[in-house]
């Protein structure tokens, strides 16, 4: 187990040496220069040569890429060519609120998503399955930026029951939990409906397995069957797709956060993408990469917990 | 794929190949749910087809004193957008461009999915390499691989298509290598080897027929994301620009006149929203007529 | 209306579909909405994005301008309703001599962290933004300036090499205004800005809004307004929306696509007036054929403007004058010298000339009116016989190429800051800056001449008439062709007053109040 965990580490070392590089090149070689952005259109051909200097983009691309990553080494992650503030300050001022709208969206996602899963497995074949598939492929199938403004459209302007946008209050007061319900379903509803899609087949199998045979034949109540037997068994691959989807929901949350203005991960990195701010992009996807795949150890891990059958090699 | 190749290797006549594929069919058919999904593709590939004759007007034909016009005003069907332009022609050659798309796209990404996949799993010796580089293209969240393509390419279509496409490759790739990598240990294939056939043609005759069914199930959902991702891509400015009639586009140019119009966003939102719907029950009922224990990374 | 039928239909379905999965939200259907939020003497502005800095002398963007424009203060300033000059921080001015301004500072004013204002933070300031190593964006604000001489505690002496015309609305910019010495020498006054306006800073969470508070010990009457935040919400329908349940109670710089939305909030006042920014379809003087007359007149009289107008909502407005009828050096008589929309004459002088099914790529960026531009002016240059593919572009890659040139036609826009001519024609069309903000690259010897006389005279009649002779040589020439003149925009709640927008699209908190 532990040189499992070790050498995961190793490969998530790898893997994030790998994804700068890419990055790093990537955006060098995109049209668009950080200089003409920060100067603005009346910049002078010098203006912008000083400007180049003064961020250290008149170096050779490979130069500057071993300086950043020394600067990795050493904790130090640049300074946004925007604003000169520190990588990390500007990803900590937004990681809380991405962590609590991708939080409160898997929340909503795992609740909605099991239940309709088990209901439609426990009815399989009724127009309460039919319905909640039905419902399962059509969450998939809405594009989120699209709810999003409906939603916006319908509850917080026409009937103005939640607020539009932002995420000021503390989560712990009612107006920080009603500033999360909307962008929390835009952003879970696809999550939900592949919960509810794995949670449903996941239980068929399982009741239509040997073991849960032999429980009803001893005379176990249909009931506990259900909550206790099946449902514990059926979680395994469940809990894969919830992980799996925690990770890209931090990807995800691009949108979610443009339309209802939260200030996360996923705008500071949008719009670093439209300014140019190199040290940015390459700060916040480094980050969502090194989430993403941690995300999958873990849940790699809790699998071999919950099923010991399982190894790795 | 050459005709005489079979599903299974041993003695299935192309007969019996046949009616494998009838009785799937049959089998998706019965599905309530992947019928109705069949049902909105045809529809859709039947529009995108005849396009220029089911519209009376241009999609890009603007007419500045006829604006705003609701469902079923003057004429237009489906009324008309904030430059006088038919929604109902902008909505049949945005379907167009949808399937363009999402075929396009997924088939450049099956190709370098099947590439990969094959390669790392009959090559030990690079099996480590080439699934490293598909880790690394799984944990770059799929919109933001895009973007970042898209920055460095520029905003057009086609550039949207090569942005989805490198995002099908790792999930195709996973599949194919874990497909080669149960099959080649057979005898059949040990023993065709010592024969002294090629690598290739093992590869493309008798080891890619039997990974036919989960690509095909991942390439119907993956049509789905793609179509999303391109309308999400859009919705961002960065994939089809107008006056491109693309769904996604035109939602987000449909967002201003919420208010005035609502019929210019709620109409590309409910066609983006049936298609994927489309593609994802049909992909669901494939997988369930196909092989109902099938895993997907998708 | 039969959409507002299909819009409640979605709503109902919508409504259904979430009380059939159980998640309607119990907790707050107690609210009867949001109220108009806020206390009455704090008020919340939404842009569409975050502030680069907050010093004046680092950063050039209007987003930035707007809360540093409440922070600090220039040594003139600009009537928002005349754009007539007159002294703010400085009492009054003389000029010796056309190369001379000796500036008379108000005194007894302080800056926010207690440091006194004098002829030092001037002269400080100024050297700042002059220094080559802190690469003040806008350094040429001031570059006509030699020298800066402290003559006592309260009087500025400022030479410049030759005449420099506009002196006055450059003092006036935003981004000459004056900064503590002693803030900027200790620590960045770009995260903690000191100056001596009627606001003082209070926090700055990046990304998501900036609060100022009251200056209690302003030099003039304090402010009626104890708190402001700006708030960023970078979708406009979402800032829309707030407005709508009170969650902001001002935004600006109106899309005119939401404007019929906006208006029909009942609970919003919408200010419109003229503004200066010009926007226009810009040709790349290098390339064939759009460095021939012939070519640039056929699409001048080939181009509807009225039609583009009348898709902003009333908002902008068309007339031939590349100088506005805001803007310092605009006369009455150049509306009507270019070439007004005429499509025969157009379709005629297409087919005389041989450029008959030519293949033009118009390059746009995908942002502002641009795409709008674009979709009209290709539809109706597809009329007269040409052949027109747009080309778009996101921002940062746009003004790379535009800046070097690699495309045939394109539109753009030009704000300008200070509403004097000479801030227009000479970063745009003088030969002297081809390859930087001539993106057009026009070279007009006379009229490099005339532009050069209006920025090097003192004597305003006589800059008037410089801009004015200039203006119509460019009018002729169609290096540009006007697409509107901007309207300033901006919708608040009925509970505020007092806010003015001017010309420029600037305004100032100092005045407002809420009831």
């Amino acid at each position: 187990m532990i040189g499992l965990i070790v050498r995961r580490f190793l490969q998530l070392v790898l893997l994030l040496l790998g994804i700068s590089f890419l990055v790093f090149m990537s955006m060098h070689i995109a049209p668009g220069d950080p200089a003409t952005i920060i100067g603005g259109p009346t910049a002078s051909a010098s203006d912008l040569e000083a400007i180049r200097n003064d961020l250290g983009l008149d170096r050779p691309v490979i130069v500057q890429y071993a300086d950043y990553l020394g600067g990795i080494l050493q904790g130090d992650f640049g300074y946004s060519f925007q604003t000169g503030q520190p990588v990390t300050d500007a990803i900590l001022t937004r990681f809380p609120n991405t962590i609590k709208l991708a939080t409160a969206s898997m929340i909503v996602a795992i609740i909605i998503g099991i239940v309709t899963g088990i209901v439609s497995a426990i009815k399989q074949n009724s127009w309460i399955d039919l319905s909640s598939t039905t419902f399962a492929l059509a969450g998939v199938s809405i594009p989120n930026f699209w709810l999003g403004t409906m939603l916006i459209l319908v509850f917080a302007v026409n009937l103005q029951w939640l607020p539009v946008g932002g995420l000021s209050a503390p989560i712990y007061t009612i107006e920080g939990m009603k500033e999360l319900i909307l962008p929390a379903i835009t952003l879970g509803t696809a999550s939900a409906a592949l919960i509810a899609r794995m949670s449903r087949s996941a239980m068929l199998e399982v009741i239509r397995s040997d073991y849960i045979r032999t429980a009803k034949a001893k005379g176990v109540k249909p009931r506990s069957l259900i909550w206790i037997h099946a449902l514990r068994n059926a979680m395994i691959p469940v809990v894969t797709v919830i992980g799996i989807n925690f990770g890209g929901l931090l990807g995800g949350t691009i949108i979610t956060e443009q339309v209802f203005a939260i200030n996360g991960i996923g705008r500071l990195m949008i719009d670093a993408i439209a300014s140019r701010d190199f040290p940015i992009v390459q700060g916040t996807v480094l980050l969502v990469a090194a989430i993403f795949v941690l995300v999958n150890l873990i849940v790699d891990l809790i699998y071999a917990f919950i099923d010991p059958r399982i190894t790795y090699n | 794929m050459p005709a005489d190749v079979a599903f299974n290797e041993k003695n299935i006549t192309p007969k019996k190949k046949e009616r494998y594929i009838v009785q799937t069919l049959k089998r998706v058919l019965k599905n309530k749910l992947a019928f109705i999904g069949i049902i909105i593709i045809s529809i859709q590939i039947i529009l995108a087809i005849f396009a220029p004759i089911l519209t009376s007007y241009g999609p890009y034909e603007q007419n500045l004193a006829v604006t705003e016009l609701g469902i079923g005003e003057e004429g237009h069907i489906l009324g008309t957008d904030n430059y006088g332009r038919d929604m109902w022609s902008r909505l049949v050659y945005g379907a167009r461009i949808s399937l363009i798309v999402g075929l396009s796209s997924v088939a450049l990404g099956l190709i370098g999915g099947l590439t990969l996949g094959l390669l790392a799993g009959f090559y030990r010796k690079i099996d480590g390499f080439v699934m490293r580089i598909v880790d690394l293209l799984f944990a770059f969240p799929g919109i933001l691989l895009a973007m970042l393509i898209i920055a460095m390419l520029g905003t057009s279509l086609v550039n949207v298509v090569i942005a989805i496409s490198i995002w099908s490759i790792p999930g195709c790739a996973r599949i194919v290598r874990g497909s080669v990598l149960s099959i080649k240990k057979q005898e059949y294939i040990l023993a065709m080897k010592s024969l002294g056939a090629s690598d290739v043609r093992i590869m493309l005759k008798h080891i890619l027929p039997n990974c036919t069914a989960p690509i095909i199930v991942f390439a119907t959902m993956r049509m789905a994301t793609a179509i999303l991702s391109t309308s999400a891509l859009s919705f961002l400015g960065l994939g089809a620009q107008p006056p491109t009639p693309e769904w996604g586009a035109m939602i987000a140019a449909g967002q201003d006149f919420m208010w005035n119009a609502p019929h210019m966003s709620i109409i590309p939102g409910i066609a983006i929203m049936l298609t994927v719907f489309a593609f994802n029950v049909v992909g669901d009922g494939l997988r369930d007529a196909l092989d109902p224990n099938m895993e997907l990374d998708l | 209306m039969k959409n507002k039928n299909l819009f409640q239909f979605i709503t109902f379905l919508l409504i259904t579909v979430f009380v059939v999965v159980g998640c309607s939200d119990k907790s707050s259907s107690k609210s009867g909405g949001t109220s108009n939020g806020g206390a009455p003497s704090e008020l919340t502005y939404a842009s569409t994005s975050d502030a680069a800095g907050l010093s004046p002398i680092d950063t050039n963007d209007s987003v930035s301008s707007n809360v540093t424009g409440q922070i600090y203060e220039t040594l003139f300033t600009q009537d928002p309703k005349t754009l007539e000059t007159e002294p703010l921080l400085a009492e009054s001015y003389e000029t010796p001599d056309d190369n001379t301004w000796v500036i008379k500072l108000r005194e007894g004013i302080t800056f926010h962290d207690g440091t006194p204002f004098n002829a030092e933070a001037v002269k400080y300031t100024f050297e700042q933004i002059k220094d080559p190593e802190r690469a003040a964006p806008r350094a040429s604000l001031l570059a006509p300036i030699e020298s800066i001489e402290v003559k006592d505690e309260y009087t500025v002496v400022l030479k410049t090499k030759e005449p420099y015309g506009p002196m006055l609305a450059a003092l006036s910019h935003t981004n000459a205004a004056i900064v503590s010495p002693a803030a900027d020498k200790e620590g960045d006054i770009g995260k903690n800005p000191v100056g001596t306006g009627p606001f003082v800073f209070e926090k700055w969470v990046e990304g998501d809004h900036v609060t100022l508070k009251r200056n209690e010990d302003y030099w003039r009457e304090p402010a009626e307004l104890e708190k402001v935040t700006f708030k960023v919400v970078p979708e406009t329908s979402t800032a829309i929306s707030m407005l709508e349940t009170g969650e902001v109670q001002f935004i600006d710089a109106l899309p005119s696509d939401q404007l019929p939305r906006i208006e029909s909030i009942k609970s919003v006042k919408v200010q419109k007036s003229e503004g200066t920014r010009v926007s226009y379809l810009g040709f790349n003087m290098e390339k064939a054929p759009f460095n021939e007359l012939e070519f640039r007149q056929a699409v001048a009289y080939g181009v509807d403007q009225e039609a583009y107008v009348a898709q902003l909502n009333g908002l902008g407005t068309y007339n031939e004058s590349i100088i506005g009828p805001k803007v310092f050096g605009y006369n009455e008589e150049a509306k009507n010298e270019g070439y007004p929309f005429d499509k025969e004459k157009a379709k005629e002088m297409i087919k005389e000339n041989g450029y008959s099914g030519e293949k033009i790529t118009l390059l746009t960026a995908n942002r502002d009116n641009y795409m709008k531009m674009a979709e009209i002016v290709q539809s109706q240059l597809t009329e007269i016989g040409l052949t027109v593919e747009i080309e778009t572009m996101e921002w940062a890659t746009f003004l790379d190429t535009a800046r070097k040139g690699n495309y045939e036609m394109t539109f753009l826009g030009w704000s300008n800051s200070t509403a004097d001519g000479s801030e227009l024609l000479y970063p745009n069309l003088h030969s002297d800056n081809i390859g930087s903000s001539n993106y057009s690259r026009y070279k007009n010897e006379a009229f490099d001449k005339l532009v050069q006389e209006s920025r090097s005279t003192v004597d305003q009649e006589v800059r008037k008439e410089k801009l004015h002779e200039a203006n119509i040589m460019a009018i002729k020439d169609a290096p540009w062709i006007v697409m509107e003149h901007g309207t300033v925009t901006a919708a608040y709640d009925k509970s505020v007053s007092g806010l003015v927008v001017d010309p420029t699209g600037k305004w100032s908190l100092y005045n407002v109040s809420r009831k």
